[in-house]
């Protein structure tokens, strides 16, 4: 739909001769303005006008980093009470003009940050405005909403453990590879920690926390730029600064040896797995060789990982890794899951498989393929201004420049064999380095699981993501 | 669902509409073109050229609604094994080479259709061609392979039903709600059936149900009909035409009175699942139904939202489903409760206000907002070549005829408080529901 958005140069090749590299776009990212206003607030404007819509993302600096610890999910709750009233509109009114105009308004936290994102019809332009600006300036953080969305939140967890486990096992895997690190807590908080969070929490995090000096508002679409300007000059140009510094988060290092954690899942009839060590930052250079290496081990169907585990195997349903990157490097984690009798032979599997990439590398065959698959597929996740909007929040979250996006196809161009060697070399886990956590019943996979390392059990029925001490 | 990269079992969700003058400024609508080859392959295209890709949906007519006692799950099963090898390609090659040159892929199962989708960079256009057309003319059936896929299978089940208490409850509620109807049939199959299948009845399924004149292919992308229509001729229109199979001619009988199933399980907190007889999109009243659950239950503004979960407290959460498939189907209310509540009196506050809805309709702001809500959903879901893939599979399939999803938005538009009102009294009987409690146990010898 976003003509604007590519500047695309095909290849004039036949379509029967066409390589895999051939008609691969080189993205740039599209003309947008970036306007710093006094104040400090960052202003992103990116026309598009091809549908009626605007999409936009609000972006504060911050987030559950700056949770206290044993306070876990305040920033997610004072995320929450945005959409909960502000302004002149009660939590009904504020919903209801959002709906009314068939828009989208969307509050939450990350580690790193509190973010809005959402989308409206370009004639309801004022509407998005004012709903905006009531939220981050005007929000009301009443009292009974609080003990509603708190309690709610509360009774969350318990819901996504009756019916979806693996939801939750990075919380336990974090807390577990972070401990005291913000990184370790979880973002919307457990059972335990909400229950003692206060409104006092939360206003005191707004006070703290909230102010034009770590927002980003980027808008994106069928936008009159100019007037968008001047709208958000007048809304938020008397914003003050936030009262305290944003949270500076401590750098993150690796764990040596295998440490164990069994979160017991009585009556469960498979095992979930969660092997991780830290990994790598947003900023790390060589990024498009590590995303070329996750490829080929657990980043696409027929990678080694889900190969083994479920092609050759038929062990499990899906098998994958990933990297978190955040400021500061966050978790390289492999999981799966596997009927309660298959525990070991799947987790044995899984380790096998990294310990194949550390001793065999990746084969320039295999290089050339992920890279077309990277290649082939990164067009699809900069399709729309929707997409372009997260990006831009990103990009200044991260406080990235535009290099990020239009660096990354030449970059993975350029990958070699030897490149991926390395990474393998320095920035994929030992199979001997992990922490292990598996949800599962412990009466049946207790013993043979003990092999892996020092064992830790707990309850999934706990309030906490982490066992007792 | 192939791989549980994307969304949970996979539904097709109902996609509304609700301004006719925005879908006529669609860009590029008038060229959408299809074509029916020899076999009976019907091809839709619709070139989009903003980014340099291609999506491709590929919708078989066959899902859980045509299987039979002892061998449920089959059509899901065969969405498994579509990727798994053919006489000319080892297991596993299917996905190798359209990586390998960009491309990524996945499929999902209903009960009405099974879908395969194909997104690549468009260089691979006549790779994906050779690749579909394959497996759809020369699938293999290797014993060791189907022993292993059938243990992947297991696994999703395990995954979505087994671990799951909304997915046993939802199994259930479907399962009790049709005394005749295949809709009965769980699309991930009964665990014996799974256990069972025998690859006779894997090659009978594929025969009938896999011929190319019971398969519609849309692309949405950087190409041209011209160029898809010539890869079509050289690659699918050798496969042979099949004898169709036998319509389906099993009518649900009407219900005659509530029905109920509660399911103990261990867990913290109760379900309260509703399920009422609805008709097909084929209904004329079905625009007003969608417009109905809406209100009902979409967003935080909705009706019931607003009184079950803010007010009273009685839930945690509301959300809805409307099928849509070839048959009459279902509308699902599905109530999560906190832990400790009482399901009788979160359900006397869901029957009033629902017998509100009957007696009184919706507020004119009500629908107003419903027919917003749809229209921004119609300029998400066309911002892709993904969302115009399977809205236009969705409408030639389903509802019968592609063009009505430029159509739609008109039928929406007009749809009035009367008609509201009109299908609330027939769609919200009492006697052609079913409902589903999950009552949670800690009890180590249950669930």
């Amino acid at each position: 739909m976003v003509s604007i958005l590519y500047r695309v140069l095909i290849a004039l090749l036949s379509l029967i001769a066409a390589a895999p590299m051939a008609a691969i776009a080189d993205v740039h990212v599209p003309e947008h303005q970036r306007i710093v206003l006094p104040n400090g607030i960052v202003l992103v404007l990116m026309p598009e006008h091809n549908v009626p819509l605007i999409s936009f993302a609000a972006v504060l600096r911050g987030g559950a980093a700056a949770d206290a610890p044993g306070k876990a999910g305040v920033a997610s709750l004072y995320a929450g009470l945005l959409e909960k009233g502000a302004g002149a509109r009660n939590a009904f009114a504020f919903a209801d003009a959002v709906a009314g105009a068939g828009g989208s308004f969307d509050a939450g936290a990350d580690s790193e940050s509190v973010v809005i994102r959402g989308q409206f019809l370009s004639r309801d332009h004022a509407l998005m405005m004012e709903l905006l600006a009531d939220a981050l300036l005007r929000p009301r953080l009443d009292a009974s909403e609080f003990a509603t969305l708190r309690q709610r939140q509360i009774e969350f967890i318990k819901a996504s453990k009756d019916s979806d486990p693996k939801s939750v096992i990075g919380n336990y895997g974090r807390a577990l590879l972070f401990a005291a690190h913000p990184y370790g807590a979880p973002v919307a908080g457990s059972v335990h920690s909400l229950a003692g969070i206060t409104l006092t929490d939360v206003k005191a995090f707004q006070h703290d926390q909230i102010g034009s000096d770590r927002l980003t508002l980027v808008f994106t679409g069928d936008i009159d730029a100019a007037g968008l300007r001047k709208t958000v000059t007048d809304a938020f140009g008397q914003l003050p600064r936030a009262a305290k510094a944003a949270p500076s988060l401590a750098l993150t290092s690796s764990v040596t040896g295998r440490r164990v954690l069994l979160i017991d899942f009585p009556k469960s009839v498979q095992t979930y797995f969660w092997l991780a060590n830290v990994g790598v930052s947003r900023k790390f250079p060589q990024r498009a060789a590590l995303d070329l290496v996750n490829t080929l081990y657990g980043g696409r169907f027929s990678s080694m990982l889900n190969s083994e585990l479920r092609i050759k195997s038929g062990l499990t349903y899906g098998a994958g890794s990933g990297f978190r990157r955040g400021t500061v490097p966050g978790e390289f984690a492999i999981s799966s899951f596997t009927q309660t009798d298959n525990t070991v032979k799947a987790i044995d599997l899984a380790l096998a498989t990294l310990d194949t990439l550390h001793r065999d590398g990746v084969s320039a065959s295999m290089v050339d393929s992920a890279r077309a698959y990277l290649l082939g597929q990164y067009p699809t996740r900069l399709e729309t201004a929707a997409h372009w909007a997260g990006v831009f929040a990103d990009l200044e979250l991260y406080r990235l420049g535009p290099g990020y996006i239009e660096g990354y196809g030449p970059a993975l161009k350029k990958v070699t064999e030897s490149d991926a060697r390395a990474i393998i070399d320095a920035d994929f886990p030992s199979s001997q380095n992990l922490v292990m956590v598996l949800i599962g019943d412990a009466a049946k996979i207790r013993a043979a699981v003990a092999k892996y390392g020092p064992l830790a059990e707990m309850s999934f029925d706990a309030d906490e993501y982490w066992p007792k001490h | 669902m192939k791989y549980p990269a994307l969304c949970p079992i996979a539904l097709l969700a109902a996609l509304l509409f609700s301004s006719a003058s925005a879908a006529d400024l669609l860009p590029g609508r008038a060229n959408v073109r299809s074509t029916t080859l020899a076999n009976g392959m019907k091809i839709i295209v619709w070139p989009s050229h903003d980014i340099p890709n291609v999506a491709l949906y590929n919708y078989v007519h066959v899902g859980s609604r045509n299987e039979a006692i002892g061998v449920t799950g089959l059509a899901h099963f065969f969405e498994h094994m579509m990727f798994n090898g053919s006489a000319r390609r080892a297991q596993g090659e299917f996905d190798k080479l359209m990586e390998a040159q960009g491309g990524s892929n996945n499929a999902f199962t209903s009960d009405d259709v099974t879908v395969y989708q194909d997104w690549f960079p468009r260089s691979a256009l006549e790779l994906v061609f050779d690749l579909e057309s394959d497996r759809l003319g020369h699938l293999a059936f290797v014993p060791s392979v189907v022993e292993s896929e059938r243990n992947v299978v297991y696994s999703e089940r395990r995954l979505r039903i087994e671990d799951s208490n909304q997915g046993t409850l939802t199994e259930q509620v479907q399962s009790t709600a049709f005394a005749a109807h295949p809709y009965r049939i769980p699309t991930i199959g009964w665990p014996s059936d799974i256990k069972a299948w025998k690859i006779e009845d894997l090659q009978n399924f594929f025969r009938t149900n896999y011929a190319p004149n019971n398969c519609t292919l849309v692309l949405v992308g950087d190409l041209e009909p011209d160029e898809v229509f010539a890869l079509a001729q050289k690659y699918l229109a050798p496969l042979a035409r099949q004898e169709p199979r036998a319509p389906l001619r099993t009518i649900e009988p009407d219900q005659l009175g509530e029905k109920r199933v509660t399911v103990e399980r261990k867990g913290q907190t109760p379900l309260l699942y509703l399920a009422y007889k609805a008709p097909p999109p084929t209904d004329p009243r079905f625009a007003a139904l969608s417009l109905l659950l809406t209100v009902l239950a979409e967003g935080d503004a909705s009706r019931l939202h607003r009184l079950l979960v803010e007010d009273k407290k009685l839930a945690i959460s509301v959300d809805s489903y409307l099928q849509e498939g070839f048959d009459p189907g279902l509308m699902w209310l599905l109530l999560a409760l906190p832990a400790g509540g009482d399901v009788a009196v979160a359900q006397q506050a869901l029957d009033d206000e629902l017998a509100r809805i009957v007696r009184d309709g919706v507020t004119a702001a009500e629908l107003r907002r419903a027919k917003n809500l749809s229209a921004t959903g119609f300029w998400k879901a066309v911002a892709t070549i993904d969302g115009k893939a399977r809205l236009l599979g969705e409408y030639d399939v389903i509802h019968g005829d592609w063009r009505g999803a430029f159509e739609a938005p008109a039928k929406y538009e007009q749809v009035t408080l009367e008609q509201i009102k009109a299908v609330a009294l027939a769609v919200l009987q009492n006697r052609h529901r079913t409902i589903g409690v999950l009552v949670p146990t800690s009890k180590a010898g249950e669930g």
